[in-house]
């Protein structure tokens, strides 16, 4: 009997170290748009999250609303920004903001969201081009983020169809070097919950009504919504502005 | 008749099997109930099973369900060891009675994945492999029913 005891004593020890160890990432894993109430413009504006890139100091800024698991937005990451990037964000032209939007449709594009913002928290640079201006409201945007962004639309197939789509996720943070339990951790928690909600939030006051969206603000103050805009159309609106 | 006094060896399987039973189903009622992130599925595809309305009866997740027989069972069976309860037609009636419903359920959910939701759940199926063998380890209490005290 006593060995027995002492069986069972093992099979519970093991059994609760496999449980806490499958559960260790603690509190819970935000998948979905959160409440934040009833917030004013000027809240949901500063509790957004934002990505951007580029010269501070660009007069015009083109901004995307994007939703990782949209196949136009896969289209628009791998076809179209590589050209504005090359012809106007690396010019000093024009500057780049990748705002997250979402969709109700795409079970898995909050989770994405919140994981390119964990990559961002876990990535090593702490300044150069993308350091953040809080003058000019620019926040900290780590090449980590980037990277993760970039990974997130190339590997979108693979993710979207799965049905747990964060082991994937968490695959990609292993294959950027960062670090695993710090990012498994920020998944299987509510953190950014706010900024990606607040993202969302802002886009549908702005009228945003599917990914992906393009705006173009030439900084007179009247941002040209153009929805899913190719190369073509951006330059047109941005050089047509250049002329005048 | 020879082993009257001496404790059930069938129940020590029991009692083990339906400890390891109730871990498994506690992680995975950790994941239904949100208390962790998404259950870890290293093979098979347990996102679809979890998230299939089958995964729940109303308000309680299937797993919970689980969780209550797998303790039920360990507590019987480890009830079954004591000399008080060795001979008890209740208790191996229980223990028979538990095991057997278990499988049913278990079988039935097994259907469930194969036929209905078509994904399978890693943990669902090492939880059915886990219950068919405490079955296996409880045949022997049906007989014990019958014997006199």
């Amino acid at each position: 009997m006593k060995r027995f005891y002492v069986l069972l004593g093992v099979v519970a020890v093991v059994g609760a170290a496999a449980v806490w160890y499958g559960t260790r990432g603690g509190g819970v894993a935000v998948v979905e748009p959160i409440e934040l109430g009833d917030l004013n413009d000027a809240d949901v504006v500063s509790r957004a999250l934002f990505a951007w890139r580029g010269d501070p100091d660009a007069k015009i800024t083109i901004i995307e609303f994007g939703d990782y698991q949209c196949p136009g937005c896969r289209h628009f990451a791998t076809s179209v920004k590589p050209f504005i990037d090359m012809t106007y964000v690396e010019e000093g032209i024009a500057k780049f903001e990748y705002r997250d939007f979402p969709l109700e449709q795409h079970p898995h594009a909050f989770l994405a969201a919140r994981a390119s913002w964990c990559a961002n928290d876990l990535g090593q640079d702490t300044s150069g081009p993308q350091g953040g201006d809080p003058r000019k409201g620019l926040p900290l945007v780590r090449e980590a983020y980037w990277e993760y962004h970039d990974a997130l639309f190339r590997n979108q197939r693979e993710w979207s169809a799965a049905t747990n789509a964060s082991r994937h996720f968490n695959r990609y943070a292993d294959e950027l070097g960062l670090d695993g339990g710090d990012f498994r951790r920020c998944l299987a928690s509510d953190r950014h919950a706010e900024g990606v909600t607040a993202s969302l939030m802002l886009g549908q006051r702005w009228g945003i009504g599917g990914t992906p969206a393009v705006v173009v603000n030439l900084g007179d103050g009247r941002p040209l919504m153009l929805g899913a805009a190719d190369f073509g159309q951006i330059q047109a609106v941005i050089e047509g502005e250049s002329e005048n | 008749m020879a082993d009257a006094h001496l404790p059930h060896r069938n129940r020590m399987w029991i009692a083990l099997l339906s400890l390891g039973g109730a871990f498994l189903a506690l992680y995975l009622v950790a994941g239904n109930l949100g208390w962790t992130g998404p259950v870890q599925c290293g093979a098979g595809d347990c996102g679809t099973v979890q998230a299939s309305r089958y995964a729940w009866i109303g308000p309680v997740p299937v797993s919970a369900i689980g969780l209550g027989g797998y303790l039920a069972l360990l507590v019987l069976a480890l009830l079954g060891l004591q000399p008080t309860f060795a001979r008890s037609r209740l208790v191996a009636g229980l223990l028979f009675g538990g095991a057997l419903a278990g499988l049913l359920f278990s079988a039935y959910l097994t259907y469930l994945e194969a036929a209905v939701i078509k994904a399978w759940c890693q943990y669902c199926v090492a939880s059915a492999v886990l219950i068919a063998v405490i079955f296996v380890a409880a045949l022997p209490e049906l007989k014990r029913t019958r014997e006199t005290a």
